[in-house]
């Protein structure tokens, strides 16, 4: 999951450096272009088979499956209103999670940790970034979600304004939206992590010095002089982050309740753009295969958009720490 | 020796001023102590409700899913209880052969074609291969539901192969291309220049440097690279979800149905029988193990190749 | 106050009356986990002149420097050992926090670091906004005078609101020097502050350095001779031992250390013979 987010900003640094000395001409060459066609073919066909088999949809459905959120199968019509609206609401409130979480995680590891102790919590975020997705769902859903329906969620229901935030409907579910939220955030904690924790470690420490040697406290340097100078690179690893909570497919599937539902309220099942299609793909016939690849298409737009955001943050910060 | 000395007009330094900004720093300073330690302990706090649920995951998943592990869970087919029999869960073995087969071929068809697309990325310079790159970077974060989708549009439907090993295996090969290709780009690239040169020096042909001098320095980051990809590809439930119809026999065959680990994770997790979800948690943690065993078995092949090379 | 007069070396000279002290060092070792860096720095650094700290690389000249402001803090395993009194108060275990130490002594570094994100206003005020002064006048009024002292205000009076890292090089440490001035502190710390920068910039900021004399007490560490001839009033010698620990080997004036020095290692160096 995350080692590639880490390669992905070293490659661009490699490339920058290093030019190649030749360029090989025989055979040899040869094998390397038909791969590299062979690669351009497959991802082609990636975007085209998934776009050629949703064109029914946007040719029959376009406007319901952006507008409506009644989705009934096998037939129609297919609104996706409810599943991206449950993209959106549990890809940011898990974005703030991790954000919050994640700098404060990446300023301890970069400022308080003893050096020693650097690379073995590094290695633990990557372990963590690595396990696989269905676990983490998994574990919200035999553990949390009892524990939500028991304890958290009548408790939340006691807030003020608890009805309209929340939705009360007397009924506790363990699976919610709220419950999909927490569990992304959880998950997208070590990809913010990896990424903020090099923006940050490559701030200047003259820099740091010489703001502590005005008379900074630690707590100052770190606000007024730091984290501005790794700005860009921040904002580039929580669009990275978000990217990956709004394709995050089966720990939302198995936790988020799997209910196209279009309310907003947060301790109401729900489900997300990638999870429906999860859940719905096996028991969908023609047309409403169609309805979930035009699904599939939206999340395509949605994440390469954000990736695209994040790699071109990434580079500015890249430039202007060159210029410092 | 001292003629450069040009003496200004001294800056007195005002006294006034000098008194002003004493005195409100003076003011200042206890709360603003106060305030950084507060940040810094939050900051450590931060570290620790990141740690919490991370830690107890890890537990939870050794305290429920090691008692579930013994030799039929290994061996055996899965079995669905009965009201007589609400234990009778049999193993994972079909899962267990499944995700070991769709590897297996997913591997075959991405590593050859991964590794030459990044030594083509790392010997080029065009407009098409930075195409390809970029290509490569955003694939490489693309949600692998559409990986799914891709392997049922072109593999299950146009060509007619039905839900089979081999479609997943296509889809896992779409997720783990673009990393191949990254990192053996990167560790092409890193091979010093003048090892190139003095093979060129030598007189050997460009291919030829290419192949003898570069591949082998390049092997250990290209190797990182792949078992990367494979760890990847193992515990990945989204793609596979689609396409491969979950078998329930032990099936090698790449035009068969097939179960994987986590397939049989995601259904058994909403199981009603409490005891196929209590083995859950033992798929749960052979799979973890698995994929921990290969993201470690690349950072100690890595780092110690660094040190070597330091 | 007394000037160095340029005198031929045969001339006895009549010892100097010393002036007021403002940094006493008394056994001044720093170690990183346990091993020396540099040890016995015993000198006075007297008010309202340039106190050089020379030798060659190795000679723990940097180290020495950074304890005066205590910049070791941070570095794990790093540990100040003897006494570094400023104004009556022991830097280390006196009644002196951290953050007050460093607004009385400033620091200047080998690269120019300007705050990239800051504007040369902000940069120049920086030290004062960290301190909690919000007061616009007293800013506004700092700001100019700490910028008309680094001979900086003709040259940007006019784009005070322009990011930084647009001024050259030598501007760009100017800067640095107007911020540390502008929290008005007693003693500036240099470290080689003109080894990153052009021979024209240099002699900017060694002009610059002797103007300031009469606001603040300069303490620079360089590596270049000349320019220790050139600006500082005295002069601390250092060289590494045979352990690899730094060590003073005689304090002096800049004058008598340059022409008369009573260590026949200093007159090596300084006659560059090594190092």
């Amino acid at each position: 999951m995350d080692p590639v987010a880490v390669d992905i900003l070293k490659s661009e640094e490699v490339v920058a450096g290093n030019t190649p000395a030749a360029t090989p001409r025989s055979w040899y060459s040869n094998v390397l272009v038909v791969a590299a066609v062979l690669f351009a073919a497959v991802s082609v066909g990636f975007v085209g088979s998934i776009f050629w088999s949703s064109l029914p949809t946007w040719v029959h459905h376009g406007g319901t499956l952006l507008t409506s959120s009644a989705w009934v199968s096998p037939a129609g019509p297919f609104g996706g209103l409810s599943m991206i609206t449950g993209t959106f609401e549990t890809s940011i409130i898990a974005l703030v999670i991790a954000v919050i979480i994640g700098l404060g995680t990446s300023i301890s590891i970069v400022f308080f940790i003893p050096r020693r102790f650097r690379t073995v919590v590094a290695t633990l975020v990557e372990l963590l970034a690595a396990i696989p997705s269905v676990v983490y769902g998994l574990w919200g859903l035999l553990v949390i979600a009892p524990w939500m329906e028991v304890t958290v969620n009548p408790w939340l229901n006691k807030w003020p304004f608890a009805k309209t935030i929340f939705g009360n409907s007397g009924q506790e579910f363990g699976t919610s939206l709220l419950l999909a939220s927490i569990v992304l955030g959880i998950m997208i904690l070590p990809t913010f992590v990896a990424i903020s924790r090099e923006v940050i470690a490559v701030v200047p420490q003259d820099l740091q010095e010489a703001s502590l040697s005005l008379g900074a406290t630690r707590w100052q340097m770190i606000r007024e002089v730091v984290l501005p100078t790794a700005k860009i690179g921040l904002f580039g690893a929580t669009f990275l982050a978000l990217a990956r909570a709004t394709g995050e497919t089966v720990a939302v599937a198995l936790v988020a309740g799997s209910v196209a539902n279009a309310q907003f309220h947060l301790l109401y099942p729900g489900t997300s753009i990638a999870a429906w299609i999860a859940t719905e793909f096996g028991e969908s016939q023609g047309t409403e295969i169609s309805a979930l690849m035009a699904l599939g298409v939206i999340l395509m737009l949605l994440n390469v958009g954000l990736a695209l955001i994040s790699r071109a943050l990434v580079s500015r910060q890249r430039k202007v720490l060159a210029r410092v | 020796m001292t003629d450069l000395i040009e003496l200004e007009e001294p800056t007195e330094p005002s006294t006034s001023s000098r008194e002003e900004i004493r005195r409100i720093s003076d003011n200042a300073r206890a709360r603003r102590v106060v305030t950084s330690r507060i940040m810094v302990a939050l900051c450590g706090v931060a570290l620790l409700i990141a740690a919490v649920p991370l830690v107890a995951l890890l537990y939870q998943l050794i305290d429920k899913g090691a008692g579930q592990l013994n030799l039929d869970f290994f061996t055996k087919l899965p079995q669905t209880p009965t009201l007589i029999a609400p234990n009778a869960t049999g193993g994972i073995s079909n899962a267990i052969v499944g995700t070991i087969a769709l590897t297996l071929y997913a591997s075959i068809l991405a590593i050859p074609v991964g590794v030459l697309v990044g030594v083509y990325l790392a010997e080029t310079n065009s407009k098409f291969a930075t195409t390809l790159r970029v290509i490569a970077q955003t694939m490489a974060g693309a949600p692998s539901i559409l990986m799914g989708l891709f392997a049922f549009s072109f593999i299950v439907h146009d060509l007619n192969v039905g839900f089979t090993a081999i479609a997943g295996s296509f889809a896992l090969a779409v997720l783990m291309l673009p990393v191949i290709i990254i990192s053996t780009e990167i560790a092409v690239r890193n091979v010093p220049n003048s090892l190139r040169e003095a093979g060129l020096a030598l007189g050997a042909k460009p291919h030829m440097v290419s192949t003898k001098v570069v591949l082998p320095s390049a092997v250990t980051g290209i190797v990182t690279g792949v078992i990367l990809a494979i760890s990847r590809a193992v515990g990945e439930t989204a793609p596979v979800l689609l396409v491969i119809g979950g078998g329930f026999t032990n099936s090698w065959q790449p035009f068969n149905p097939v179960s994987a680990m986590p397939l049989a994770i995601f259904e058994n997790a909403k199981s009603e029988w409490p005891s196929q979800r209590a083995q859950v948690w033992g798929i749960a943690l052979v799979l973890v193990a698995f994929v921990f065993v290969l993201s470690l078995t690349a950072r100690i092949w890595a780092s110690r190749k660094q040190q070597v090379r330091n | 106050m007394t000037e160095i007069q340029a005198v031929p070396t045969t001339q006895v000279v009549t010892p100097r009356v010393r002036g007021p002290i403002e940094m006493q060092l008394k056994n001044v070792a720093v170690s990183f986990h346990g091993r020396t860096a540099v040890r016995d720095c015993t000198f006075d650094v007297e008010k309202n002149r340039v106190t050089s700290l020379i030798g060659p690389s190795g000679s723990g000249k940097t180290t020495l420097l950074r304890a005066l402001n205590r910049l070791h803090d941070l570095t794990p395993g790093a540990k100040v050992s003897g006494q570094i009194i400023l104004e009556g108060t022991d830097i280390y275990r006196g009644n002196l926090t951290v953050t007050e130490l460093r607004t009385r002594v400033g620091m200047v570094f080998q690269r120019p670091n300007p705050f990239p994100t800051m504007s040369i206003y902000d940069n120049a005020v920086s030290g004062l906004r960290f301190n909690g002064i919000k007061k616009k006048s007293l800013l506004d009024e700092a700001a100019e005078s700490s910028l008309r002292s680094a001979a900086l205000w003709d040259s940007v009076s006019s784009r005070l609101k322009v990011a930084a890292s647009n001024l050259s090089g030598g501007e760009q440490q100017r800067l640095c020097i107007a911020r540390a001035l502008a929290l008005e502190p007693e003693v500036l710390l240099m470290d080689e502050p003109t080894s990153a920068l052009d021979p024209v910039a240099t002699l900017r900021i060694e002009e610059l350095m002797t103007s300031l004399k009469s606001r603040v007490t300069v303490v620079i560490v360089t590596h270049n001779m000349q320019q220790a001839a050139r600006i500082s009033d005295d002069c601390a010698f250092l060289l590494m031992g045979e352990d690899r620990a730094g060590e003073l080997i005689e304090f002096d004036t800049t004058e008598k250390i340059f022409n008369n020095p009573v260590d026949s290692r200093t007159l090596d160096y300084t006659l560059g013979r090594f190092g």
